[in-house]
């Protein structure tokens, strides 16, 4: 069959002794990030990119997506000994976790956690091994129309599902499309918003202005609220990791019910592993017979959302490897750095460079493998490693980024955007705006603004365009319902809460 | 936080009027279909929209109680940050002059024994040791050559 045959070049590309190498130095960074709370995988990847700059295109990527979903298992070690999440979606993994951990069963809290993250995770793997070649096949007919409400929609779910405030998610978005605006239009030649400086002829560069958003205002945000120190006393062997075989009759279907819910959501443009770890575990909680022991340090608390952030950033890949479209923050930073590397991800990359499509995914494999290890008999070093004060890392951080911003162009004026974005950045989040939209619509801006033109000029200036055609009408219709859904959302909470009164 | 939005909300007004202008001077249509001017404004119409929005919602709101307190930190932490963010300019703007080495191994040492109060023998260790490792990882690892001042370090 043409897919074993494509797992098979996929396998020879990945264990090639320099990807062998960076997988695991990428689950290796991607499990730290996840352990030291105040950094985040989407400033984890976006430090990492001009470190990458020098390797070739499937090497770079195959790193960063194990940053990725190596921070998802790294994630999980502190919510269960410290109660402090590492991550946003390793919050639900603290509620019964950490009592777990309290009841003095750390040890199969973490085991359970690690290796829900493989089975999830290499699910997740393997859903996108079949589904992503299909979902590829069909996008290759789409055209501009297509594509522009293909992208409109990423846009609008993203700004709409993320974030308390969906109207300042959508102003982050539109704020993002206007810098995309900046620079020479490549279709016209015409120089837009570039103040006469010549160094914003190129537009705004992408690594400085996500490392500055990412990265220095995650920074800014974490010196104001200092850190105390943390400390577990927990003893922790390698066998008093392994879950009993109740622990594993108890997690069985919070497994498979995880894995898929995290896959869907994941897949999904705009909810990420945040979403499906929060889902995954109220799903968990309605289907148990003893939903009042959810809390309380029950396994099945810790394998659902453990398991669903880990579908979920492998069902994240789906959208951006067949369709171009992240799903997310980190996503949304992988794309532009694929981009960096000449490589132009939609339904044409399968057939284009399917040594780079299959040994990313069988890397996955791989690198889901090295995480367990990793995970399983060192997790004493990762604990340790928790002691590195914060004013130790901070100066590292700033540091890394300003280099790497620099070294991706030997341009200082790089720096300068990281700094504006940086300020920006820690502006937005005090003020709860979030900064994925922007950077999301940085990457997509160009070809939102390219397909919506052609399309037009097909059209002879009618909008009509987009909803005549099937695909294009059905995308473009998701896009506006999402636009709209916050209000919906208010309308159908008021009708339930009108309904309990009058009951 | 209802004063925050108020004032962003005037700002991003401001903000997509000149937009709006700008986009308006630029070529609005090519001899075929829309121009470099199409989307930028209808970027900035969008954005007048969101922040009338803004401001309106903002405006009839009631003052919750997160709306009292300021979303920006106290003083001292204020002044950390403008410590770091300063300390980040001067770094940027010496980096040619004093070159990768030195710039980088002051700022390190200003960020740790200064803006953090570490003691100065694990403050110059880290510098040490972050001037170097960045220094291995890009220019030897990476071959990429970083800024070096007239003494050629």
């Amino acid at each position: 069959m043409d897919i074993f045959h494509n797992i098979f070049l996929g396998f020879q590309v990945a264990s090639s002794w320099e990807n062998l190498l960076f997988c695991f130095v990428g689950v290796l960074i991607g499990t730290l990030i996840g352990v030291l709370p105040g950094i985040g995988p989407t400033t984890g990847v976006a430090i990492l990119i001009p470190i990458t700059f020098g390797m070739n295109a499937t090497t770079a990527i195959i790193t960063m997506a194990g940053v990725y979903y190596g921070a998802m298992y790294g994630g999980s070690t502190t919510s269960i000994l410290l109660n402090v999440p590492g991550e946003s979606s390793s919050v639900m993994t603290t509620l019964d976790g950490y009592q777990m951990a309290r009841k003095g069963r750390a040890g199969p809290a973490l085991g359970m956690a690690a290796l829900a993250s493989f089975i999830a995770g290499t699910f997740a793997v393997l859903m996108l091994t079949f589904l992503a070649p299909a979902l590829a096949d069909y996008a290759v007919s789409f055209g501009p129309p297509e594509y522009f409400a293909l992208t409109f929609m990423g846009l609008t779910l993203v700004t709409s599902l993320g974030g308390d405030s969906p109207l300042k998610g959508l102003i982050s978005g539109v704020l993002g499309l206007l810098v995309a605006c900046v620079g020479i239009d490549a279709q016209s030649g015409v120089a837009r918003f570039t103040f006469d400086n010549m160094n914003l002829l190129d537009g705004v560069g992408f690594i400085g202005m996500a490392v500055g958003l990412f990265a220095a205002s995650e920074v800014l945000v974490n010196i104001e609220e200092p850190m105390q120190q943390i400390f577990t006393e927990a003893k922790l062997n390698f066998l008093s990791l392994f879950p009993n075989l109740q622990d594993w009759k108890d997690s069985f279907g919070a497994l498979w019910r995880g894995s898929i819910l995290g896959f869907v959501i994941g897949v999904l443009p705009g909810a990420g592993a945040t979403i499906a770890s929060f889902m995954a575990y109220a799903v968990e909680k309605k289907m148990s017979k003893h939903p009042e022991k959810f809390g309380t340090g029950v396994i099945e608390g810790v394998a659902a959302p453990e398991g669903a952030n880990n579908a979920a950033a492998g069902g994240a890949m789906v959208p951006l490897l067949t369709l171009g479209i992240p799903g997310s923050g980190t996503t949304a930073v992988m794309l532009g750095a694929l981009l960096i590397h000449g490589l132009r991800p939609g339904p044409l990359l399968f057939s284009t460079r399917p040594d780079f499509v299959w040994g990313l995914i069988a890397s996955m494999y791989i690198g889901n493998v090295m995480l367990v290890i990793l995970n399983m008999p060192l997790i004493g070093i990762w604990v340790r490693l928790l002691k590195v004060p914060y004013s130790v890392l901070m100066p590292m951080i700033i540091t890394i980024s300003a280099v790497g911003v620099f070294a991706t162009d030997n341009n200082i004026f790089d720096m300068w955007i990281m700094f504006f974005f940086g300020v920006l950045g820690y502006i937005m989040r005090k003020l709860d705006y979030p900064p994925a939209p922007m950077v999301l619509a940085l990457v997509l801006g160009p070809m939102v603004e390219m397909s919506l033109r052609q399309s037009l000029t097909i059209s002879h200036g009618s909008i009509a365009i987009f909803f005549t055609r099937p695909i294009s009408g059905t995308l473009a219709v998701i896009a506006l319902l999402s636009l709209f859904a916050p209000l919906l959302r208010i309308l159908w909470s008021r009708a339930r809460t009108g309904k309990r009164a009058v009951s | 936080m209802k004063k925050a939005d108020l004032i962003t909300g005037i700002v991003l007004l401001a903000l997509s009027g000149y937009v709006i202008q700008e986009a308006w001077r630029m070529p609005p249509s090519g001899t075929f279909g829309p121009g470099s001017g199409f989307l930028p404004f209808w970027v900035g119409v969008l954005l007048t929209l969101l922040a009338v929005i803004l401001l309106a919602t903002a405006w009839r709101r009631q003052a919750t109680e997160k709306d009292s307190k300021s979303p920006f930190p106290g003083k001292r932490a204020l002044i950390a940050i403008t410590a770091v963010l300063g300390g980040l300019a001067v770094y940027i703007v010496l980096i040619e002059v004093l070159g990768y080495l030195v710039d980088t191994f002051l700022y390190v040492t200003f960020l740790m024994g200064i803006v953090e109060r570490e003691k100065w023998p694990r403050t110059l260790g880290v510098a040490v040791l972050t001037t170097a490792g960045l220094y291995l990882i890009f220019q030897v690892l990476l071959g990429i050559t970083l800024p070096s001042n007239t003494f050629g370090f």
